[in-house]
């Protein structure tokens, strides 16, 4: 079984964290994915496969015109920022 | 009697008479939501704000009111994705959809309600509330899309978008009694929708009828410069080309899926809708899958999306947009920011999918589970070189009720419940539409066709909902 240890080591690497309780509900949580996961390791010829990553073959066949265009603003872009200093991003101090 | 309470056709015609005007339309939707809130809680954000415009009714869409689910970028309406982290965010520019609705003048009146970040299929896990049923308010509307669901349900809407990734939008239609219809992967352009797993995520939407569906699809559909996974395929006129003779088509039924639905009502439905497409001239025939692939569609449809899903939502840490959080470093900043603006359900998602990414894991668990994407699809493609469409049960059962559990390694849940992604991993149209009721309760069926054959999905959705009259369906007190 996956301990809460790992699964507290891997959401702090997707930097977040979760009460006690809630790493619990997880733990069995992943018990139940793992047993489903065991299905799939019984499939016939599983292995044998590509794996796919899209529904169908893409290819970028075409190539759009190369158009100027209108930008955003940068006032626009910035309207979304909690902290800012001129067109800065204002965040704490990342070097001494 | 509002004219909210038609189809868009419907509304188009008296439109056109002079009955009634896109201004009352919208005010009348707007009093609605208003009015339902408490009720169903189908918004994060209602509009209110109506422009007047040159309005060209030759346009089916022009002056209808209509609602986006809360995963759309909207220019200069506040868009969250029912997540607390973007409760704050607010876009500067239109997702194409939405751009091409505003082109054919469709009026917003709000933003729906989602599972956080369109991850859950229950309607219960955005932050501003869960979702209810307009049939009965007891019982989830399903989800991601269940807020749009329930403002199409309840007469609010006689239209709404949302987003399918696993069944998103035609779960929730068998749910409220809808028509959910998501077309082939790459016909409409997702420039703007919020990713959740790009390999499986669609633009679809609810109606009330199937000819509402088909006009919208004309509007949406067509290669964008900014999504290089839209299709340069030629857009149909698939409202024009609707028809209901069947004559000719082939559908196929698969056995082990409905070995897997246990309630009898939706059998006895599902075969009364077999024999009224017989009717119509289509052929019917049953073809068995092997049931090991079918009960391996939901671990791998979540081993996929949860490990594509960590990935896509690792730019939401506060810095650039979003609900950023104090802290003392940057690293802190993001922490914060992410434990607090994350709800425990996708969080349990991220960690699953993270897992499955691991250098240790990725043999046993992504890998297997994309080469598992594989052999369900070509086997889906097989069946779809004999047979125009699968035809099955939307849904083992009605809408649950919000303290029901699911016994997770049944057949019933494994398959009954999640046969809907096949059509995702392939990228396949496919349609759901009301087949019945139970104790008041809608039940719906689901049509898949081949790729890029939107209108033979669209055609057998037609002909069946004439044969069984489950069209412009609402629940609760309009």
């Amino acid at each position: 079984m996956i301990s809460i240890e790992e699964l507290k080591d891997l959401a702090n690497r997707l930097k977040f964290d979760m009460s006690e309780e809630e790493y619990q509900t997880l733990q069995k949580e992943f018990e139940i994915i793992l047993k489903q996961m065991d299905l799939i390791g019984q499939i016939e010829n599983v292995d044998t496969v590509e794996p796919m990553t899209f529904p169908y073959p893409v290819s970028a066949s075409w190539i759009r015109e190369d158009v100027e265009q209108e930008g955003l603003e940068i006032e626009e872009l910035m309207s979304n920022i909690k902290d800012r200093m001129g067109n800065f991003i204002k965040v704490p101090k990342v070097v001494g | 009697m509002s004219y909210l309470d038609k189809t868009i056709i419907e509304i188009n015609k008296a439109l056109k008479e002079g009955k009634t005007t896109p201004k009352e339309l919208f005010e009348q939707s707007i009093e609605r939501a208003k009015k339902y809130q408490n009720k169903y809680n189908s918004f994060v954000t209602i509009t209110d704000k109506y422009e007047e415009k040159e309005y060209n009714f030759n346009n089916k869409l022009a002056g209808i009111p209509c609602a986006i689910k809360d995963n759309f970028s909207t220019k200069g309406i506040r868009t969250t994705g029912s997540s607390n982290i973007l409760d704050n965010y607010v876009p500067v520019f239109d997702a194409t959809a939405v751009k091409k609705l505003k082109e054919n003048q469709i009026n917003i009146v709000g933003k729906t309600v989602l599972d956080e970040l369109a991850m859950g299929g229950t309607g219960t896990t955005g932050y501003t509330g869960v979702v209810k049923n307009p049939y009965d308010i007891t019982r989830q509307a399903g989800g991601s899309s269940g807020g749009s669901a329930a403002a199409v349900a309840s007469g609010i809407v006689p239209f709404a978008l949302g987003s399918d990734t696993g069944d998103s939008v035609r779960k929730p239609a068998s749910l409220c009694g809808l028509v959910g219809f998501k077309p082939t992967w790459g016909r409409i352009s997702r420039f703007g929708l919020f990713p959740f797993a790009p390999s499986l995520d669609h633009v679809a939407y609810f109606t009330r009828s199937v000819e509402d569906s088909a006009v919208i699809l004309e509007s949406l559909a067509g290669q964008d410069y900014n999504d290089y996974t839209s299709s340069n395929k030629k857009v149909e006129k698939y409202y024009e080309n609707l028809n209901k003779d069947l004559k000719g088509k082939k559908l196929v039924v698969i056995k082990e899926i409905i070995d897997s639905v246990y309630d009898n009502k939706v059998i006895a439905c599902f075969n009364k809708s077999l024999d009224e497409l017989e009717k119509c001239g289509a052929v019917i025939e049953y073809q068995s899958v092997d049931e090991k692939l079918l009960k391996a569609i939901y671990p791998t449809y979540m081993v996929i999306s949860c490990a594509e899903a960590t990935s896509n939502n690792a730019n939401l840490d506060g810095i650039k947009f979003g609900n950023r959080q104090d802290g003392a470093s940057i690293d802190e900043v993001m922490f914060n920011t992410r434990t607090k603006g994350f709800g425990e359900f996708i969080k349990r998602r991220f960690v699953l999918g993270s897992y499955a990414l691991a250098k240790q894991n990725q043999e046993k668990l992504f890998l297997r589970a994309q080469k598992v994407r594989r052999l369900i699809v070509e086997k889906v493609n097989d069946l779809l070189k004999e047979y125009d469409a699968i035809v099955l049960p939307a849904s083992g059962d009605v809408a649950p009720r919000f303290d029901s559990q699911s016994e997770k390694l049944s057949d019933n849940y494994l398959i009954a419940e999640n046969h809907l992604a096949i059509a995702n991993f392939a990228g396949l149209p496919s349609i759901t539409i009301p087949m019945g009721k139970k104790e008041g309760l809608p039940i719906g069926i689901n049509i898949t066709g081949r790729l890029f054959d939107e209108q033979t999905t669209l055609n057998i959705a037609y002909a069946l909902e004439s044969k069984l009259g489950y069209k412009n369906m609402m629940g609760g007190n309009k």
